[in-house]
């Protein structure tokens, strides 16, 4: 009878349970945990972020930080797709809705789910940015402010393809950080002049040089330079004396310099690079996703003409095409390109395939890009693997030297001499004919830009600078959904904000046509 | 606190000795993995056993003799004109004036006594002379109904609660115990996710009230809480009861019974109750069924010859891609992986009591299921002991409950075999002697000197070459104890402890040759995955009951208050591999920083509670209950959340002026009005959303080289409860002598704070979405129930009962935004998703565009309504069409004839839709056309009208015409049996045989194979089989 009566005052003691409520992760960690358990675990959280631009998510190539699919939304993918497919110089033959769209600059709008892929990464990495800086001001870890700048740096890298892709959203950063009520939509203006004054920031808190992988001075010199070439169709006015002054400072203060091959910057050993001032980096092993380097080698390879393990690679996606667009600034036919001094011209696969891209669809017609590959440049016959080990160049010096000869063209000073010789200088590497003054026009520069930077990220950026990318000006093969290229709006020199973010946010507009 | 070690002795628990029990209570430890041995072992001396407890039973032989005695009421008075009748057949007496009677029947066989008034008493032959004493009967009114902490009856219910018991439950092969009772309920619809033997059930009372937290009511058995996850492996969280121990189902759908569940009852609550052991003789039953399934609708694909002449006709620069090396094969694919399926259930079960005081009950059950897709086994065995002592002069009550399942299912890759038989070319042939994948045809070609596979994977191959064995044993103990204090009358102290251990065990291996490990030019047999898992959940609920009778207008009041504490803890580790790039030697994939990919979740629950019932002058009855309740989920500052509920009925058929009309045997009004809480959203966002954690990166998701990689999780500290608001009116009727009764309920219900998946504001959190709480729905419904006994003879009954149930849900508010996405992805690529939660509509609506079509009805590729008429078709066209159904029904009888019987059940709804997605990707005529192989894709047929050649691709909108949304309108017959009672043997021992058809027909205009969706788009559908059911049942 007393052990009944026991039984029931234990079980009323069970209210002294309500500690229970708080439950711990043990697999998770807060940051005190993380930190005694990883010293240098700040370190991993900036890796974390740097990742953002390359890696899908945190768990395995089939993780995805965004509510999109792994494989389709990362960073790098959607640069490419974006800067790449759209414009002339390659053409995605899937037929998948949306990308279907992008490579024939048709039909735009803001249910396509590739846009909200590029624009749920830039705002996923910003707050990322946000609160790692948030962490750092309470802990106490060494090179705090390098850190900070770095931190900074891949935030403004983000914003930069917002004002690039984009054109408008909202500011966010350290300061309105967690805020619940939606910030205020800012034009790509003040975006413009917040990032300017990020990065002229963070260039003295970077360091002269990094470890691999991570920003220094002239990354974040780089991206100054890009911002201000592309200042006139970000804010109206002109910036090529800044930008020729950054350029300069990447060519000539950074101690980077071309590599011997242009091979070397697309190959599974481009680490050993000099000329790589950022870049994204992949690893077969251990830093794997769809989005990375992947995308550009397998995408590009098929084994109905090709044969994969030429280029290092188990699987061909058998999805990318070079147009005439590109290899068309070569030669006009498979012939040509194999005559040509240009070692670049040879970077087509042309075995199989048809010059014309009579249909976009069709695998066979338009020559596949062998510039990327996952094949080592130094020892190409090493392993072949599903997952690309390639670094993609997000910035290169070659580009720099363009740069540079572009912004003196367009006012910017400096001289012409040293403009002639840095795009002699990129055209001698590759084995090209050197030009003379005379030939070196506006127009030059973008071709030759094209020769060199396609599918780097940058094409129709380059191509809406110089007003060939809207209009009927310039045209390429299935731009407007036509064989030979038709008109397509002004308006699509912007992307449409995406459906999901205007109805998560109602302070944001859509961009004008859309 | 750990008081697991305390329960699990109760297992140990034998019968009477409670002091020694006590003694066990310091900490005797029991590893009940020695109960795995002993499982497994019983397991395979079942059948035996059961064969011959068979003979056993078969034993007796026929001998007649006359019985007569005579039948009083419990006074002693005798008792005319009461029926006595041999049992199981149709030889019949009746009483005497003087309560006499004599009849002739086999020796050993049973007399059932039965007349208006009085319980039916059955009694065993065992002499010459056999006296009967009748006692009263109680009516269906005085039928006791669980309400939670406590019970009912039928006559003093004040809320929506619908009994169901085991006279009422689906018949025929039943595996899990959600199917006893689909259909029975009015505004119970239980829609599985498919075929398969273990689908997931899907329960929604009232349509749900959530968006993206759960929709699910709260499962209650025994008195124990369900865990909110399902053990790994698991599809069906209740085939992990074994149907026949159940006793009966109380469903509770409106918040003044649920609210006493506070937390996770905005869904309603389903208590489940399992058989008891009864006094009196000891009682056996076996019970056996075989089954024979087949595939009840096949899609219209092409066949071989049809698909050759549609290439030819569309695609002819493809028709070298047709057959191997020329010779056309002509292969149906759904044949070759669907199979005719056979299944059997053995139940055995032992009712009866110790010393005519205690009693207790013990069952053993097999069940042994094909899936209709080849390879998909399931075999479940279980077992339950049941004892119920009482001690001190019956003051301390004890219910003991111990339950243990063993289930082995070898799981199919569901979406890539059912895809693939339809995409396969029906011209390639199953089998290929040549073939290095184990002699199945496979698609290939030729890379660098390297054989690659190319094309579509051969589905029977991946069916046969993988083996995916999920097992589990689970172990559900709970012991109740309920004691009569002694210095107050009408106290009660009950105290109720659970635990519930689950250890699953997955090992996913392939065989050699297996298409599926080809990797560089070499086979990796072996194993490819592991997982085991173990799940602990607690339970602990304690409660003062008082229950008080006055003189006087109030005249009874019953309260209970109490404390409930509930913990769930699931953990486990994986084994992945992953392929060597360079080898191709499947290895083991490591990550140094978690070495056994260990999870580990835990989530806690903890509740006080009161209620009290009133009855005042014996008419007016009054509930009032509180509940508050704290989740673990949730910061500690928004933890707490509190739910009242309050309910009137009034008995207007206790009421003179009433009972003189002489028409209603029951006639009650019944309001309620109640407040519930939800906080379940660990599907959506994990266990620990309200905190900032790190998650540490996988091996492969590395970054700069040589450092690990933390990501910072997102979480929302101001989480909080989801608050559901429900206000009930009912009356519940019954005319004419029990001929005809119903109730009728009509229900609002305001949920705020609703939890639900949001994009966040880009930018403000590193997410694109999040659970949050935002915004309101609004519910409104009714539903019907009407039981009509149609004819009540001495020689034959029918029973006719009907159901139907109206509920809509619309959202009101979404904090300021008009609407999210709600999933619903098209199965075209990725990121493509059809549904949308929008402000005023039915929650989950489809966003489409009004497809245009020609003169001939035909539609027009990619021509949509200009709805707003500003010339150009944006988003600004589409419209929201609710796709879920707002009225569900259920309707049936149960006819008896002397030894025969036949019922049968129907449940159907009425709207609803159900978006076609076979004919979006497999009925646009680009779709054969490879990408990138050198393999065709088999479509719909579109020379029979399955699909249209009109529409060619499917890109940009057309996926979202409305041209692919069909009424999901249906009526399905879930079963029809037919009975039949053997006539005793002379041993007593009763043997019933039943024939039942599940599935048995299907009315509908839906074009697809099958419109009961629960996701609404119909993709890789498992096929729901038709069943075919032989079944014997012996008492004895």
């Amino acid at each position: 009878m007393k052990k009944i009566l026991l039984l029931f005052f234990v079980a009323t003691l069970a209210v002294s349970c309500v500690d229970d409520l708080n439950t711990k992760p043990e697999i998770d960690l807060t940051l005190e945990e993380l930190l005694k358990q990883d010293p240098n675990a700040v370190s991993g959280i900036l890796s974390r972020l740097y990742g953002s631009f390359a890696l899908s998510g945190a768990d395995g190539p089939g993780s995805s930080d965004i509510d999109d699919d792994a494989g389709e939304s990362p960073f790098l993918r959607g640069i490419v797709n974006l800067q790449d497919f759209t414009a002339d110089g390659l053409k995605n033959r899937w037929g998948d809705d949306g990308l279907d769209q992008l490579t024939t600059t048709s039909k735009w709008d803001e249910n396509n789910k590739f846009f909200r892929y590029m624009y749920n990464r830039i705002y996923y990495t910003i707050p990322q940015a946000n609160n790692l800086i948030n962490v750092l001001s309470g802990v106490d870890v060494a090179n705090k402010s390098q850190i900070e700048g770095e931190v900074r740096f891949l935030r403004a890298l983000a914003y930069y393809y917002l004002i690039d892709c984009f054109g408008k959203g909202v500011l966010a950063n350290e300061e309105n950080f967690g805020q619940s009520a939606p910030l205020p939509e800012v034009s790509r203006t003040e975006l413009y002049n917040y990032v300017e004054s990020e990065l002229l920031a963070v260039e003295g808190l970077l360091p002269d040089s990094n470890s691999y992988g991570r920003a220094d001075k002239a990354a974040a010199q780089f991206l100054l330079a890009r911002l201000y070439m592309n200042a006139e169709v970000y804010t109206g006015t002109t910036q090529y004396a800044n930008a020729l002054t950054y350029a300069e400072k990447v060519i000539t203060g950074s101690g980077h310099s071309l590599a011997p091959e242009f091979l070397q910057n697309f190959s599974a050993d481009n680490h050993t690079s000099p000329e790589i001032i950022f870049p994204l980096i992949a690893d077969a092993d251990v830093s794997q996703s769809y989005g990375n380097t992947t995308y550009i080698v397998n995408g590009s390879l098929s084994g109905e003409t090709m044969t994969l393990s030429d280029y290092g690679a188990t699987d061909g996606w058998g999805g990318h095409r070079a147009s005439k667009g590109w290899y068309g600034l070569f030669a006009a036919d498979a012939a040509g390109l194999a005559a040509s001094s240009d070692k670049r011209a040879h970077l087509f696969w042309t075995g199989g395939h048809a010059y014309e891209m009579e249909s976009y669809e069709k695998w066979s017609d338009g020559f596949p890009s062998i510039k990327f590959r996952n094949s080592a440049f130094n020892n190409p016959t090493g392993t072949n693997t599903s997952f690309s080990s390639t670094d993609f160049p997000l910035f290169r010096l070659a580009d720099a030297y363009l740069m540079y000869a572009e912004a003196q063209l367009k006012g910017g000073g400096g001289t012409a001499a040293t403009a002639l010789q840095y795009v002699n200088d990129v055209r001698s590497r590759a084995g090209a004919t050197v030009i003379s003054a005379s030939e070196l026009t506006a127009d030059f520069i973008l071709d030759e830009r094209g020769r060199e930077l396609n599918f780097e990220g940058v094409r129709r950026s380059d191509l809406i600078r110089n007003g060939k990318f809207t209009g009927a000006s310039y045209t390429w093969p299935w731009k407007g959904n036509t064989l030979n290229g038709s008109t397509i709006p002004d308006y699509y020199k912007l992307f449409p904000i995406p459906q999901r973010s205007l109805e998560a946010n109602p302070n944001l507009t859509q961009n004008t046509g859309y | 606190m750990n008081f697991e070690n305390v329960v699990v002795c109760f297992v140990r628990f034998r019968s009477s000795n409670l002091t020694q029990t006590l003694h066990t209570f310091v900490g005797e430890e029991v590893c009940y993995l020695d109960l795995l041995t002993k499982i497994n072992y019983m397991k395979k001396q079942i059948q035996n056993a059961l064969v011959c407890l068979f003979f056993v039973a078969s034993f007796g032989l026929y001998a007649q003799q006359t019985v007569s005695g005579v039948v009083t009421d419990e006074s002693g008075n005798p008792l005319p004109s009461v029926n006595v009748v041999a049992k199981g057949t149709s030889t019949g007496v009746s009483t005497d004036f003087d309560g006499n009677y004599t009849i002739s029947v086999a020796n050993g066989s049973a007399l059932v006594f039965s007349s208006i008034g009085f319980e039916t008493l059955e009694l065993t032959v065992a002499g010459a002379t056999l006296n009967a004493t009748l006692s009263e009967s109680a009516s269906e009114l005085d039928e006791v109904v669980v309400i939670g902490y406590g019970t009912t009856t039928v006559k003093d219910a004040t809320g929506s609660v619908a009994s169901i018991t085991t006279e009422d439950f689906n018949q025929g092969a039943i595996v899990s115990s959600d199917q006893l009772l689909t259909g029975k309920v009015a505004g119970v619809v239980i829609t599985n996710s498919g075929g398969a033997p273990d689908a997931a059930p899907n329960i929604r009372i009232r349509g749900g009230a959530s968006l993206s937290a759960e929709n699910s009511p709260l499962i209650v058995i025994d008195g124990v809480p369900l865990d909110v996850v399902t053990p790994a492996g698991v599809g069906n969280p209740l085939s992990l009861i074994n149907p026949n121990d159940i006793a009966s189902f109380s469903i509770l759908k409106d918040a003044s019974a649920t609210a006493i569940y506070g937390s996770r009852a905005s869904n309603g609550v389903i208590l489940i109750m399992t058989k008891k052991g009864t006094l009196g003789e000891t009682k056996y039953n076996l019970s056996m069924s075989a089954s024979m399934s087949e595939v009840s609708d096949k899609l219209e694909l092409m066949d071989g010859p049809t698909f050759e002449r549609f290439i030819n006709e569309y695609h002819p620069t493809y028709a070298n891609l047709l057959g191997v090396n020329g010779v056309m094969y002509n292969t149906d694919w759904q044949d070759a992986v669907f199979r005719t399926s056979y299944s059997s259930i053995v139940n055995f079960s032992v009712a009866g009591s110790v010393e005519e005081k205690t009693p207790y009950r013990f069952s053993l059950g097999h069940t042994n299921t094909e899936g209709l897709v080849n390879t998909n086994d399931y075999e479940r065995l279980s077992t339950t002991f049941r004892i119920n002592p009482s001690f001190f002069d019956e003051k301390l009550k004890v219910d003991f409950n111990a339950k243990a399942f063993y289930v082995n299912k070898n799981a199919i890759d569901e979406g890539g075999a059912l895809g693939n038989i339809v995409s396969m070319d029906p011209t390639k042939p199953i089998y290929d002697e040549n073939s290095a994948f184990g002699g199945y045809y496979q698609g290939t070609r030729q890379d660098g000197g390297l054989t690659v596979l190319d094309g579509t994977w051969n589905p029977v191959a991946m069916l046969m070459q993988r083996q995916r064995p999920e097992k589990l044993l689970r172990i559900l103990t709970n012991m109740e104890l309920d004691y009569s204090l002694p210095f107050v009358e009408g106290l009660r102290a009950v105290v109720n402890v659970g635990l519930e251990k689950s250890d699953a065990d997955i090992r996913e291996a392939f065989s050699q040759n297996a298409i599926a490990t080809y990797k560089v030019g070499r086979f990796n047999p072996g194993e490819n995955y592991r997982e085991e898992q173990s799940i602990t959940n607690k339970t602990l609920e304690g409660y003062l009951a008082y229950t008080i009778d006055f003189d006087g207008l109030l005249q009874s009041l019953d309260a209970q208050a109490g404390y409930s504490y509930q913990n769930f803890q699931n953990e486990g580790t994986k084994e992945l591999y992953q392929y060597d790039e360079t080898s191709g030697a499947r290895e083991v994939l490591v990550n140094e920083n978690n070495p056994t990919n260990r999870y580990y979740s835990d989530l806690n629950l903890q509740s006080f509670f009161g209620r009290t019932n009133l009855n005042f002058a014996g008419k007016y009855l009054v509930t009032l209950s509180v509940r508050a309740d704290a989740s673990s989920l949730f910061a500690e500052d928004n933890r707490w959340g509190i739910f009242p509920a309050a309910a009137i009925a009034w008995r207007l058929s206790d009421e003179t002026f009433i009972e003189s009309l002489n028409v209603f045997d029951n006639l009650k009004l019944r309001a309620g009005w109640g407040e519930t809480g939800q906080s379940n959203i660990s599907g959506a966002v994990g266990y620990y959303p309200s905190y900032p954690f790190f998650q540490i990166g996988s091996a492969t998701s590395k970054y700069l080289p040589g450092e690990n990689l933390y990501n910072a999780r997102m979480f929302n500290p101001n989480l909080t409860w989801e608050k559901t608001t429900t206000l009930n009116a009912g009356i519940d009727f019954g005319v004419f002598n029990g001929v005809l009764s119903g109730s009728v309920d009509v229900f609002k219900r305001d949920t705020n704070d609703l939890l639900a998946n949001a994009p966040v504001p880009p930018g403000q959190a590193p997410a694109s979405s999040f659970i949050d709480n935002i915004g309101s729905t609004e519910s409104e419904g009714f539903e019907v129930s009407i039981d009509v006994l149609a004819i009540d003879t001495q020689n034959s009954s029918l029973n006719v009962f009907a159901n139907g149930a109206y509920a809509k849900t619309t959202i009101t508010d979404l904090n300021g935004i008009k609407q999210v996405g709600a999933g619903g992805g098209l199965p075209i690529g990725t990121g493509t998703f059809l549904l949308r939660h929008a402000l005023n509509q039915q929650a989950g609506a489809a966003w489409v565009f009004r497809q245009m079509y020609n003169e001939a009805g035909e539609p027009v590729y990619n021509a949509f309504a200009d709805l707003n008429q500003d010339g150009v078709i944006t988003n600004d066209d589409r419209y929201l069409r609710a796709m879920r159904p707002n009225y569900t029904f259920g309707f049936g009888f149960n006819f008896n004839y002397k030894q025969l019987s036949l019922s049968s059940s129907f449940r159907g709804q009425y709207g609803g839709q159900v978006y076609n997605a076979r004919r979006l990707t497999s009925g646009f005529t680009e779709r054969p056309v490879p990408v990138n192989t050198q393999a065709l894709s088999n479509v719909l047929n579109f020379y029979n009208g399955a699909a249209n050649p009109i529409i060619y691709d499917q890109k940009g909108n057309v996926a979202f015409s409305d041209y692919f949304l069909e009424d999901a309108s249906f009526i399905r017959c879930e079963n029809i049996t037919l009975g039949y009672a053997f006539e005793p043997l002379n041993n007593g021992t009763q043997i019933q045989a039943s024939f039942t058809v599940n599935n048995a027909f299907l009315f509908t205009k839906y074009s697809g194979q099958d419109p009961e969706n629960f996701g609404g788009i119909d993709n890789n559908f498992y096929p729901r089989p038709r069943v075919f059911t032989l079944g014997l049942n012996f008492d004895f």
